[in-house]
Parts: C-alpha cells; structure tokens; sequence
C-alpha cells in the first residue's frame, strides 16, 4: 500500500463558545485518504464537514486524536503545491484579476515561468477563459467559486479539498462542470475531497463518506483499510 | 432609538469614533490655536507699532493762526495724553571758531521746545554730552562746527544780524525724518531729507533770537504741536485703532480748517501695520490652513475605513424596516457625538496651549468668535465624515456595488481636463509676476516705513498646493497603475520573484494606494514647508537684527565722543569673543551728505555677518577682498552708482572733514563696487571705505564704533560691556536681541515661536498618522484578502512582501514628494516676501533635525503599521480562513 496523504487517527473538535459552553462537532473521527482516490463528503449544514476538511487542510488542530500527511510532508509545507483548498465562500485574492488569481499558487511556489501559461490553459480546459481579465468583484458567486476550483487544479497539487464547490451552481452547470473537474484531477492523478449535501454531485464520486452529527459513517472497504 | 445606536457603537465600534473624534479634535485645535494666535499677534502688533511712533500728531499752525486755537481744537479732537508747542526757525547758517580755525555750516534749522519735552517724547532728543537744559547742537553739526558744550556758536539769521549761543550739549535727533517733515504734503509726494545743521533753543531763547526774524521774514518760522495720543483708549486691532486714529485726525483738520495742517504720523504707522496684519494673517492661515485641511482629510479617511462595515449596518436597519430617513437621522446623531467630542477636546486644547504658549492680547470676544467658528468648522467635518457615506451608501449601492472593494480606475474629470497641470501652470505664472515685482519698502509722506503688500501673492502657492496635490495623485497613480519598470524597480529588491504579481496587486489598487502615499507626501510638505518657511524667518529676523545692530554687541560712539579708545578693554572681556573697531563719519559726495564706514575688509568678518546679498556685484567674499586689494577702494550705494553715473574703478573724490585743520578736503577713492546693505549703515545711501585709508587721509584714527561678537548669549555680553563703559555714557551699547524687539515694524518682527511650536507637533502627528494609521486602516479593511493568500499557500514572508511594498511604497513617495513639495513650497513663500526680509534671505534654512525627526516619525509609524498587519495577520489567519 503506498502512504496516505491524509491519515486521521481517533479525532475529536470541539469549540469553546463565548458563554463557555462547549459545542462539539467531530467525534472519534479515523480515516484515510489515498492518492488519486476522489471522495465525496456529504451531510447537512453543520454537520462538521467543513472542519473535517479545514482539519485535514492544517488549517485547523484537532481538539484530540492526530492528523497527518505520510505522503505530503509536514504540515507548513502542505500549501501550496501539494494541497490546495477551495472554500465554501468567495475566496479569490480581490486585487488581481482572474487569470493572476489562478496563476498565483504557481508563484507563490516559484514556478513564475509557467505559472501564466498553465493558469490560462486551466481557465481554457474549464470553459471560463472570458473570465481571465475579470477582477473577482465583477464575478458572480458561481463564477468566483468554479475560478476557485480552477485555481486549486492548476498547480495540480496530490490532494484538494473543496467545501461547497458547485453551491450556487445550478444543477445542470455544476454536474458538467464537477465533471471536467474530475476529469482534470483524474488525469494528473490529484485526489478529490469534495464536502457537499448535494446528491448528484455524490453520485459522480468513487468514495461517498456521510458525516452526521460528527460521526463520519465510510463504505465497508474502508472500513476494513483501516483495521 | 436614538440613544440606543449611539451608546451601541460607543460599546461596540469606539475605535471608529475615538479616531473620528480625535481627527475633528485635531483639525478643530489647529483651526482654534491659529485664530487665538492671528487675534494675539494682531494686538501685539499694535501694541509695538503704537510704541515706536515717536511723535503721534503734528500739527502745524500756518501762518497767521491763533496757536491758542489749534491747541484748543487738539484737546477736544482725541484724548491727549502730552502737547507741546515746538517752534522751527530758518537760518543762513552756523557759524564757530574753534582751535584758532573758523568753521562755516550751510543753512540749517534752529528749533525749540520746552523742558518738558524730551520727557513727552524721548525717542526726538537723545543726549551725547553735555546737559539738556541750554543750546543744544546736533552732533553732525558739532562735528562740522567742531564745537563741544561751552563752545559759541554763531547763528546767522535770514535779514538779521548774528546772535551767539552758548552750548551746554550734544545730542543725537534719531527721528530727524518725522521730526522735520514737511507737514501737509501730499501722500504721494517725495519725502523731505532732514536738515545737516540743527540746533536746539530753550523757548525763551528761540523767541529772543527768532521772534524778530519772524516779524520780517513770517515764511522763515513755523509753529507746531506735538502730540501724544492717549494710546490706553486705543483698539486693540490695528485696523480698529487705524479707523479710531484716522477719524479723530479727520476731525481735528475739520476743527483746524485753514488755521492748521495735521501730519498723522501713528494713522500712518496703524495703516501700515493693518496692512501687515493682514499680511500676516494671511502668511499664518496660509501656514495652517494646508494642515487643518490635511486634518480634515484625515479624519474622513479614518471615518471611511470602516465604510464597509457601516453599508452592512445600514443593511440590517433596513432589513428590520428603517426608513433611509431614520438612517441618516442615526448617522446625524453619530456624526453630531463624534462632532461635540471632537470640538470639546480640541477648544480644550487650543485653548491650554493658547494659555501657556501665546501672546495674551486681544479681547475675549474675537477669542470666543474664533473658538465658535472652530467649532463649526468642527461639526461641517464630522457632519462630512459620517453622514455623506451613509448617505451615498443610501443613494446609490446596489447589491453588486456595495461588494466592489476594488473598482476599476477609471481616469477622473480633473485628470481628464489636466486641472492639474493648468493650476501648476497658473501658479507659475502668478508667482513669476509676483516674484518679479517683489515688495518694497516705501517711506509714507510721514517718514514712517511702511510695508507694501499684495495679498494676490498668495494665490500662486494656493494654486500651488492644490495643483501639485493632484499632480502628484496623477504621478502616483499613473506609476502604480502602470505596474511598469519604475515601480518594479521599487518592488523587486523587497519581493524578489513576487514582484510582478505584487505590483500588479497594487496596480488593481492604484487610487487607494495613492491616496495613502499622496496624504503622507501632503503632511511631510507641511511639515516641511512650515519648518523650513518658519527657520529661515527667524534666521532672517536675526539677519535683520544683526544687521541693524551691526553685530551681536555695538557700541555705538560719535565724533566727540568716539568708542574706539576702548577697543582694548572690551576685546579682552570673557563674554567678548571678538572686537573690531569701525569709523563712522559723514562724506560729501557732491552736495550730498552720506555716512561713510570705514573697516578692515579682512577682519569684518569676524564680529559682523556678511550675507551675499549685501553686494550686488559678487559675493561677500569677493567683495571685501577687492577693497582690501584696494586701499583707496570705496563701496557705494546703488542710489549713488545711479545718480552719479559711475562705473566700476571711476575716481570719485569725496569731501571729509581732516582732523588736522577742521576743514572738509577732498580726497580721492576708486569706486569698486556697491553695497546694497552694510552692518548699522542707513538704507538709503552710505559708503563703505577701508579704515586704514580713512584714517590716514582724514589724520583721525580714531574709531567712532567697536562691533563686538559675543561668546555666549548678547545680551549677557551687552551688560558686561555696558558696565565697562559705565564711565563714558556718550557711547551707547546695544545687543542683537534688543534690537529684535525694536524693529518692531515689520513681519519679521512677529515671534512666530509658539506658532512654529504647535504646527510643527501637528504635522509631526499628522505625517505619522497619514503613513502609519492610513496604512494600517488599509491592511485592516484587507485583512481577509491577506487571509485569502496565507490560504492558497503564502508563506508569512511572501504575505510580509505584500505589507512591505506597500509600506516601502508610502515611505518613498510620502518622503519624496513631501519633501519636493515642501521645499517649493517654503521656497515660494519665501521668495515672496523677499521685500519684508531685510536683507533677503540667500536660500532656505535648513532644519535638518526636524526634518529628519519628521522622516524618522513616517518611517517609523510604516514600520509599525507593516509589523502589526504581519503580527495580526499571523494570529488572526487561521480564524480568518475558516470565515472565507
């Protein structure tokens, strides 16, 4: 088996409200993530997805348990070749226009010579080339998420993780455009964690896991993966 | 409802309003500290102005008047605080036979008052040697006469037969110009020389000697009146006592109507200081007004950083049913708090500054009407501040323009029309018909000096400053926007490899970025404008002291009773660093009689500042090195040059009087070149020779002056020095800073001190603020894009590369173009007032430590600015990112 990308081991959070009640929102969570496996994370608003995946980003530490990236390296070197986020809110840079924002991971790493050429190829590959000279002020909230995501992709990281990519996608518009993403991630061997509550995104994915009242429920063979 | 939103945002957003607040309080003390200040100097101006009129009326009976009459009218026309009859009497002249020689003046004048008189009016009489009470000779006509008290003098009446008087004094008339005007002439006539011989009668002794003159020759005597006003009643600002004096004048000339002429010497004197006043209201304002401006633009920036957060406050008042009329009233009563706090703490401040710092003159009235529109202007700002963004918030955002943080830069109408480039124009060329003209100072009918203004000089630095703004908003701007090699330049030794991408960030962000670079450009050019224009004033000032005094201690002498002789003991003085010994004596030049200086080039330097543009022809230097190259070289005065068509090395022969035989002799000097200003010289015209030759040709060695540097404070030399001449009281000592406070006449002699002081700690604030504050609300209100970037990946010192070059950004700029506008500015200033300088400045004084406090205040408030956006962004990201 070859390492994980993201191993999770026994983990709990918890948060600590202003009037000191505790609220928790992942409970005794374990599992891995492989390379190129491409997995959806489904359940309801507040279910504790988007602190699974912020968890499995880095971005935020575990109240118990442990996580870490066997494959990826340690957690200060994780961003930005080898993961990237898409997140659930508008989250492209306000001051540079689209095709700067999707090249800018590329930068950040050092890879300034390829970085425009790649960024406009992505842009090109995911229908939104239009877009490129677009400061995301002037975007529509689907339009800044799917650059999002085409950001994420073009520096073709090992893992991404994307809360809520399609969210305010039609339907239609986001099952064809979730369909080139995968695509994309398919073809550079990029593992896919997509938190949703949508169906039809599920239904496009190899792995489904629900997340319930912070329990993460997986499919019988991970299950066994993990024992 | 009302006291609800307002005690929320107190508990809620007090930063917002505490910075709101403090703008207005900032602006409103600046506004506040100025009117105290114009309303204080205005008064002290009148005070020193009515103080140095020597004589306040003449009034001249004409002939054939009933001096009864006038003097009647007088009492009744204003409150006379002293009146004394003068009695003026023409003669062939003078007359004395001294050391077996006889000496024979030209005509001259034979005056008289009474013994009260020199008391009434000190600054007419000034006693050389001698006693007062007897005939009294002028000391140039003792030196022409060579009499000393207990000589006889011979007066050679007009159709009468000569009487003798016995002098018992010598005396020194410093006011001759009032003293003997012609009273009555037309304001735009040309001003009458004083006369060369003067002699001094009691009353009694005039009458014996002049009545029968009179009765033959009525057109050979005249009476006045000279009076002083009772200054007590006067206003306390110039253009009011000018209005009060003026009118009392105008009423008396219609109670004397043909029976006496009037010469209204202190109406004269308020006129021109009025006009000073105003002038520098004006020079003050216009040094304040560029900083309460800035203040204000301040706070309207800190208002708006929290624009965003405010249009989502709006929003959920909407939400939950406020009409957009209850918006505005809410945002009435925040900005109406904001405004009361604000104007309280600055009134409260002006005001204890005003109490510690500034002259207390004026009345609490103008205090109080300045306080209020202080005020005003106060609650205009925090109305500005706080209800227009609601407003446009209110009028015209749509969901998709309330997101828009960014916005596309889109070239203004002003950049459009080139305001800017036509304003710098315009300025131009109104500082270059102003410059070009410069101001004179004219001598007005009454002898006073009076200073000629044109307030539409100020206009060019007014459209200077505003041109220049938004120059350098199209510069700065332009730069950014372009993302082109200068600002890679800039960025590349901070970002390295991010460069590009940084630069094309602020390029996306040009019109915030150079917002916040041109505020701090604009505060460091007040800054610097007001330290340079305030430095090179008082250098000036002290110029002008030194120059009038000659040095920081003179010991002034006179031909009986010449200072010389103590060279060697005042040099060896502890608080004397330096003596030197300087003849003063009077040459004919033609039928002209002008003071003639003689030196030693090579040593006048020592005691005496020597600015370049004392000499038209080169510099000082080289100046006092061609006369020490000449022995028989001599400086002259332009007027002279003019009127006696000389070229340089033209032979000119000038009569003095030889100490040998008493008679005046020509004696040969090459003109070498001319002296516009020379240390105590006259500004009229004067000669300035080397002593040696002087001294050799005249057979007098003696030295009528000693100028003296001090080693320490002047006026600490100046008692030392006095208390050494203690026995000779026919030499009189002054120091350069007595002097400061006599010249009182012009704007040099307004202490700007105080002034000086609150300005500089108010663009001190405001440059730290412009850099510092405005940088660190920007990288507040872009927190989450910050955040945004540490999300896909940024290393702390990648996103430190982003803080830095906009950091980098505003120091650069806000220093290098401050600093350019600043000196411009201060340089037109002072190249504008040229004419109030006395002598001109050569070039702007320097305040290096201030200048470089002030540099180190903007670094130094970036630099915090750029570490606490890195501190907060590193502890802050993370909950930041799980918001995005």
């Amino acid at each position: 088996m070859t390492d994980a990308l993201v191993r999770v081991k026994s983990l709990s959070k918890q948060y600590m409200m202003p009037d000191g009640e505790i609220v928790p929102v992942l409970s005794d969570v374990t599992l891995f993530i492989e390379p190129g496996q491409h997995i959806v994370l489904i359940g309801p608003s507040g279910s504790g997805k988007s602190t699974l995946l912020h968890i499995m980003a880095g971005l935020v530490s575990p109240s118990k348990g442990s996580v870490d990236w066997p494959a990826l390296g340690p957690s200060d070197g994780l961003m930005p070749t080898r993961l990237q986020v898409v997140f659930q809110m508008a989250s492209l840079f306000p001051p540079l226009n689209v095709l700067e924002n999707v090249a800018l991971p590329m930068v950040l790493a050092g890879h300034q010579a390829q970085a425009e050429v790649r960024a406009l190829a992505m842009l090109q590959r995911l229908g939104l080339v239009d877009l490129a000279p677009k400061l995301p002020e002037e975007l529509s909230g689907g339009q800044a998420q799917r650059v999002a995501v085409a950001r994420a992709l073009a520096i073709t990281p090992a893992l991404i993780l994307a809360d809520e990519p399609t969210g305010q996608l039609d339907s239609t518009t986001a099952g064809a455009f979730l369909d080139e993403v995968i695509a994309v991630a398919g073809e550079s061997d990029t593992a896919l964690v997509i938190a949703t509550h949508d169906a039809t995104i599920a239904a496009r994915m190899q792995t489904v896991w629900t997340v319930s009242r912070g329990n993460l429920q997986f499919q019988p063979e991970m299950m066994g993966g993990l024992t | 409802m009302m006291y609800q939103w307002i005690s929320g945002l107190v508990r809620h957003r007090f930063a917002r309003l505490a910075g709101t607040a403090l703008g207005v309080g900032l602006t409103v003390a600046l506004l506040a500290t100025l009117g105290f200040f114009l309303v204080g100097s205005s008064a002290t101006m009148t005070a020193r102005a009515v103080s140095g009129v020597p004589i306040d009326w003449q009034v001249e009976a004409v002939p054939g008047a009933d001096p009864a009459t006038v003097q009647d009218a007088i009492t009744k026309a204003a409150a006379v605080a002293a009146l004394d009859p003068v009695f003026f009497g023409k003669t062939d002249g003078f007359q004395a036979s001294t050391g077996g020689t006889v000496q024979t003046t030209g005509p001259g004048k034979v005056i008289a008052f009474g013994p009260d008189y020199p008391g009434h009016f000190p600054k007419e009489v000034r006693l050389l040697s001698g006693k007062l009470d007897g005939a009294l000779v002028a000391q140039q006509t003792a030196a022409n006469l060579r009499v000393a008290p207990g000589d006889m003098v011979t007066i050679n009446r007009l159709g009468l037969g000569p009487v003798q008087v016995s002098i018992t004094g010598v005396v020194d008339l410093p006011d001759a110009d009032s003293l003997f005007q012609a009273v009555g002439l037309p304001p735009q006539a040309a001003p009458q020389a004083p006369p060369d011989n003067v002699l001094i009668l009691p009353l009694a002794e005039w009458h014996r000697i002049f009545d029968p003159q009179q009765t033959m020759r009525p057109d050979s005597t005249r009476q006045q009146f000279h009076v002083r006003l009772d200054h007590s009643s006067l206003a306390v600002q110039p253009g009011d006592a000018f209005t009060q004096v003026t009118r009392a004048a105008r009423n008396l000339e219609a109670r004397v109507a043909g029976q006496a002429l009037v010469a209204d010497n202190l109406g004269a004197r308020l006129d021109a200081v009025r006009g000073d006043a105003i002038y520098a209201s004006l020079l003050f304002l216009f040094l304040g007004l560029p900083g309460a401006a800035l203040g204000a633009g301040l706070t309207v920036a800190v208002s708006a950083s929290g624009a965003d957060r405010r249009r989502a406050e709006q929003a959920l008042l909407r939400i939950r049913g406020a009409s957009s009329h209850r918006i505005l009233l809410l945002s009435g009563a925040e900005a109406m708090t904001v405004g009361l706090v604000g104007c309280s703490i600055g009134l409260v401040g002006a005001a204890g500054f005003a109490a510690v710092a500034l002259p207390l003159a004026g009345s609490i009235a103008q205090a109080l009407l300045v306080a209020l529109m202080a005020a005003c202007a106060g609650l205009l700002l925090a109305a500005a501040s706080v209800i227009l963004p609601a407003w446009d918030a209110l009028r015209a955002r749509n969901v998709s323009s309330t997101r828009r943080t960014v916005g596309r830069a889109t070239k203004p109408l002003w950049q459009r029309l080139w305001l800017d480039v036509v304003l710098l124009a315009l300025a131009g060329l109104l500082f270059w018909q102003t410059a070009s003209t410069g101001y004179q100072i004219v001598l007005a009918p009454e002898g006073v000096p009076a200073t000629s203004t044109d307030t539409k000089a100020f206009l060019a630095p007014a459209l200077f400053w505003i041109g220049a703004t938004l120059f350098v908003i199209r510069i700065v701007s332009g730069l950014i926007l372009a993302n082109g090699s200068v600002l890679q330049l800039i960025l590349r030794p901070l970002a390295h490899r991010l460069a590009p991408v940084i630069g094309a960030s602020l390029s996306h962000q040009s019109r915030r970025i150079a917002l916040g670079i041109v505020m701090t450009a604009l505060a460091v050019a007040f800054g610097l404008s007001t330290a340079l224009f305030n430095t090179t004033y008082k250098a000036q000032a002290q110029v002008d002291a030194q120059l009038t005094n000659g040095a920081d201690v003179t010991a002034f002498g006179t031909a009986t009773n010449p200072a010389g002789p103590w060279l060697a003991k005042l040099a060896a003085l502890p608080k004397v660093a330096a003596a030197e010994p300087m003849i003063h004596r009077f040459a004919y030049v033609g039928a002209d009689l002008q003071d003639i200086y003689g030196i030693d080039p090579a040593r006048i330097g020592q005691v005496a500042t020597l600015s370049d543009a004392f000499f038209p022809g080169g510099s000082a230097a080289e100046v006092l090195a061609r006369l020490a190259a000449t022995p028989d070289g001599v400086l002259v005065s332009e007027e002279t040059v003019t009127d006696f068509q000389l070229a340089q090395g033209d032979m000119i022969n000038l009569r003095l009087m030889d100490a040998r035989d008493h008679q005046n002799h020509a004696i040969p000097f090459h003109f070498i070149g001319i002296a516009r200003e020379f240390p105590t010289a006259p500004k009229d015209s004067f000669l300035v020779a080397n002593s040696a030759y002087l001294a050799r040709m005249t057979g007098n060695p003696v030295a009528e002056d000693i100028l003296m540097r001090s080693a320490g404070e002047a006026a600490l030399a100046a008692d030392t020095v006095r208390k050494a001449l203690a026995t000779d009281p026919g030499v009189q000592v002054t120091d350069v800073g007595s002097v400061t406070h006599i010249i009182g006449s012009s704007l040099t002699a307004v202490n700007m001190t105080s002034l000086t002081r609150i300005e500089l700690a108010f663009a001190s604030v405001m440059a730290a603020a412009s850099a510092g504050l405005m940088l660190a609300l920007g990288f507040d209100d872009r927190k989450r894009g910050f955040a945004i970037l540490a999300a896909i990946g940024a290393k702390p010192r990648q996103l430190g590369a982003f803080l830095w070059a906009e950091g980098t950004l505003v120091i650069m700029g806000g220093g290098i173009f401050g600093i350019a506008l600043g000196s411009i500015i201060a340089w037109m200033m002072v190249k504008l007032l040229t004419g109030v300088f006395d002598p001109p400045p050569e070039g702007l004084a320097v305040p290096w430590i201030y200048v470089l406090t002030l540099l180190a205040l903007v670094a130094g408030s970036t630099l915090g600015a750029v570490l606490t956006a890195g501190k907060k962004q590193r502890e802050e990201a993370v909950s930041l990112m799980r918001d995005i």
